[in-house]
């Protein structure tokens, strides 16, 4: 059963991937079950009725800091939904996560043209070795100073985490393309910047798609840090503020929310990287 | 190899007796503490062998363990610890809301000055409106914020600032950075380091509102009610020891005491004593038992109740703030009578005023 040529037939490789997942949540109801014994109130361990009291609270009606009464007098339940507390604050966390990612693509560039040319590489190179080096959080007194507390310096605060790491991936990937296809681009009358966007691009472009998706979590994880220092909105400010009174019915399922997003959105990528490189086998 | 795993088999099955032993003769019980002006003694109480002259009288061990702050509150609910040291708001929404049934046995001390709400270019309520403002949300910050509207008539207003929740470990620092933040609630010594730069000023302070912010010493009441009598004895003890260390702490050696104080928290004699002015300590047993027990104590813990409530902070299954009741020294209970999870007992304080301890 345990060899390294084991065929798992269908059905037990299915009950066999989903076992810790069952132990997991038994283990949860049970000491739901147990602590609700001891303590009818118990906040720390909501049962799975409290959980889903809270996910359909927080999905149907507005945040406490909003008006009741903007929905109007009978709200359909889209509107409910629109104005909901949870779509509010998956909004604005939403919004600050796309704008980070598409800041992640000039990061490859730079990358791309710090391998592709000696001299931009010179330059840049140890600079960005520096920085990759350094925690983002740790300096947060000068990114204030820098950026402010708003949305801006929110989305610096991700860039600064996660660009370098993106940067020198694409630096390294940039280099390892053999050297005899550049040479053949030459030869064949390209130009520079030719060879660069032409030759080495599409080879390092999955790639470097899959760094990025393998940066998600750095992604997120600033996100959220930079949400519990300072915000209006966000998933991550609501956490913080529940967390104030162990508001765990709704914490949870803020957190299991969040990993389905950042399940669809990895899953996404990693569609788009299959459908639009065929021949990338690696992910 | 085997001699030596023998040897430290034995030597671990005997600590483990010895220990087991000395649990059994002597009941244990940690309390919990964390950094601010009106706990700090604690640690001190600790480190100078107060905490054990009279655990030793009453036949208990107790410990004094050093948390942050929301950890301190978690390992309480949680019960870990046995007694720990909070607010009277985060009493009423951490282990009173979450049904563990909790039991103030010292007020030590209420913020008159500790907490305020500082403004840059700008000196009413008023023109807050549709501006910024950071503090840490859900917590007294907050509640200083409502009750400076309210005591000036501008209920209405309140709704229109922007409250930014901001960590407060980084609250100085994003204040002073941006200038577009017209104001900040928090607590000192964060408080000191921002009004020490220019153009900021306090508009309201916790000393407008005296006797609503309390720093109090909680046990569980299933701590205190421990049918061996240990919890008692406990209570009595640590009351004890906290009324010895403010004689201390107001004494002939007072400044002595409160660099050692000061220095157990890495803190400054300077600024622990301008902390301390901003707090009103009950040094003596009598002042503190006749506080509790004043009927504006009901008024007081009752508005900071409904603040509870009226946020959420009780949680979902908490329908009106009576659903929380509170008991006080004289017997008489705020809310529903088979809902009490939030108990004052005046009567270790009073036996401490007597001089019965």
């Amino acid at each position: 059963m345990f060899r390294v040529f084991a065929q798992p037939n269908r059905q037990l490789a299915w009950i066999a991937s989903w076992t810790l997942f069952a132990i997991g949540i038994c283990v949860y109801l049970r000491t739901a079950q147990v602590r609700h014994i001891e303590n009818p109130e118990d906040h720390i361990v909501p049962t799975v009725k409290q959980l889903v009291t809270g996910f359909v609270h927080s999905a149907s009606t507005p945040a406490e800091e909003d008006d009741e009464g903007q929905l109007g007098e009978h709200p359909s339940v889209w509107q409910r939904i629109y104005g909901s507390m949870l779509w509010k604050d998956t909004a604005a966390s939403g919004k600050r996560f796309l704008i980070s990612i598409a800041l992640m693509f000039p990061a490859v560039l730079l990358g791309l043209h710090m391998g592709a040319f000696p001299w931009i590489g010179r330059f840049f190179i140890k600079f960005v070795l520096f920085f990759d080096k350094i925690i983002a959080l740790s300096v947060l007194p000068i990114l204030f100073i820098a950026f402010g507390i708003g949305e801006f310096a929110k989305i610096m605060l991700i860039v600064i985490g996660v660009a370098p790491t993106i940067i020198l991936d694409s630096f390294n990937l940039t280099k390892s393309v053999p050297t005899e296809q550049v040479i053949k681009g030459f030869t064949l009358g390209a130009g520079d910047l030719c060879v660069a966007y032409h030759v080495i691009l599409p080879q390092i472009w999955p790639r470097v798609l899959n760094s990025i998706r393998l940066n998600l979590k750095g992604i997120v994880l600033f996100l959220f840090a930079g949400e519990m220092i300072a915000s209006q909105d966000g998933l991550a400010y609501r956490i913080a503020l529940l967390q104030r009174h162990m508001g765990m019915d709704l914490i949870i399922p803020y957190v299991l929310w969040t990993a389905l997003l950042l399940f669809v959105v990895d899953l996404t990528l990693k569609v788009i990287i299959r459908a639009t490189n065929p021949w990338f086998r690696e992910v | 190899m085997l001699l030596l795993t023998k040897r430290f088999l034995a030597f671990f099955l005997i600590s483990l007796a010895l220990s087991a032993a000395a649990s059994a003769q002597q009941p244990s019980f940690t309390v919990a503490w964390s950094i601010y002006v009106g706990w700090d003694p604690y640690q001190y109480m600790a480190k100078t062998g107060l905490l054990r002259k009279w655990g030793a009288k009453y036949g208990v061990t107790i410990k004094a363990q050093r948390f942050d702050y929301a950890p301190s509150i978690d390992a309480f609910t949680a019960k870990n610890v046995d007694a720990c040291a909070m607010t009277n708001m985060e009493a009423l929404d951490l282990p009173a809301a979450s049904g563990v049934d909790t039991t103030a046995i010292i007020v030590g001390d209420y913020s008159n000055g500790n907490d305020a709400l500082l403004v840059r270019d700008t000196n009413t309520l008023g023109s807050l409106a549709s501006k910024k403002v950071l503090l840490v949300q859900k917590t007294v910050s907050e509640y200083l914020l409502e009750r400076a509207y309210v005591l000036n008539h501008a209920d209405d207003l309140l709704r229109k600032v922007k409250l930014v929740n901001t960590s407060d470990s980084s609250i100085v620092a994003a204040f002073l950075n941006d200038s577009s933040q017209a104001g900040v609630v928090t607590w000192k010594p964060l408080v000191s380091q921002i009004r020490q730069s220019k153009g900021v000023t306090t508009l309201f302070d916790s000393s407008k509102i005296p006797g609503e912010i309390l720093d109090l010493l909680v046990v569980r009441t299933e701590v205190l009610n421990r049918p061996d009598g240990s919890g008692q004895k406990f209570a009595k003890a640590i009351t004890g020891a906290w009324y010895e260390m403010m004689d201390e702490m107001s004494g002939a050696d007072a400044d002595k005491v409160l660099s050692g104080i000061a220095a157990v928290s890495e803190d400054t004699l300077p600024s622990y004593k301008e902390q301390l002015s901003t707090t009103k300590l009950f040094y003596k047993p009598s002042e503190a038992y006749a506080f509790t027990t004043a009927p504006a104590m009901k008024e007081k813990l009752g508005l900071v109740r409904q603040f509870c409530f009226s946020h959420g902070l009780l949680g979902a299954n908490i329908r009106s703030a009576d659903d929380l009741a509170i008991l006080y020294p004289d017997g008489s209970v705020q809310g529903k009578g088979d809902r009490v999870r939030f108990r004052i007992n005046a009567s270790y304080m009073q036996l401490a005023a007597k001089g019965q301890l």
